[in-house]
């Protein structure tokens, strides 16, 4: 894993440039535009921050970048000529890995439907069963909140989990800075 | 094989190495502020996934709000000091 301090760096660089891009071609931006460019332009930063190295940051660009949203336009900007390669990467190797995945999971589940005898007292296997049911809520609610998670097994999932939390703790603190900054400059 | 089994009915998660998940899930707990204070060994995978799932809701939550603060910040940043034409060339 990279030293946080320099993934703040490489986040802030991106962002930075990602500001600009958007500044310079839109003038007057009303504060709800405004907004979402920094956040639009944070999240695209904190994800190429990765370099196309997890299933989550090449799940945000790609969302990002829909046909048909209004983030495209923006998400080509602010990337620019990286944006082509990080979807020509997601096209062949994401959609390839998620099907992979989707199919060997199909296998497993279908394997595992013969029926086992268990021996065990009513009482335990019904607290085993609430529990094995919300485990399995609450990673759905946690596949949701992941970019791409929908696609990721169990294990995948956790650790793009700890990746996205750890990027996610970096975008907070620079903008946290950035605003820091900037309260201090206006009320100068 | 049947040591796995009767690790599956405690432990709740998939079938894959158990191992893997344990030192996953042990690490995802030391990123949580709440689990790492409490010390205890005994946290079970629903709480840890509960926490991390309230964890990055509130860290959406907060880049939701600071963009929102900068937004408003930087449209009133009209003064002429130097600290500001620092912060408009960065930034615009």
């Amino acid at each position: 894993m990279r030293p946080p301090s320099s993934l703040k760096q490489e986040f802030l660089k991106k962002w930075i440039t990602g500001l600009q891009r958007c500044s310079s071609s839109k003038r007057n931006m009303s504060i709800l535009e405004r907004t979402k460019a920094i956040k639009l332009s944070a999240d695209v930063a904190m994800a190429s921050a990765r370099n196309s190295t997890t299933c989550w940051s090449r799940a945000l660009i790609a969302n990002a970048s829909k046909d048909g949203s209004d983030g495209k336009h923006l998400v080509e900007q602010i990337l620019g000529l990286e944006s082509e390669r990080l979807m020509m990467k997601k096209a062949s190797t994401g959609a390839l890995v998620c099907n992979k995945r989707i199919r060997s999971k199909k296998i497993l589940k279908r394997s595992c439907r013969i029926p086992r005898t268990r021996k065990c007292v009513p009482q335990v296997a019904l607290a085993t069963s609430i529990a094995k049911r919300m485990v399995r809520k609450r990673t759905q609610v946690l596949k949701s909140l992941i970019p791409g998670g929908e696609f990721m097994n169990e294990v995948s999932l956790i650790e793009e989990t700890l990746d996205y939390i750890i990027s996610l703790r970096v975008q907070v603190d620079v903008m946290r800075g950035l605003a820091g900054v900037s309260e201090l400059v206006n009320h100068n | 094989m049947s040591s796995r089994r009767s690790r599956q009915s405690t432990a709740g998660v998939s079938r894959i190495s158990d191992d893997q998940i344990i030192e996953l899930v042990s690490k995802l707990r030391q990123l949580l502020p709440e689990i790492r204070d409490r010390r205890s060994d005994k946290v079970s995978a629903s709480k840890v996934l509960q926490e991390t799932c309230n964890y990055i809701r509130s860290l959406h939550r907060e880049v939701d709000d600071l963009s929102e603060r900068l937004s408003q910040l930087l449209a009133t940043i009209d003064t002429d000091s130097a600290e500001a034409a620092i912060i408009r060339s960065l930034i615009m």
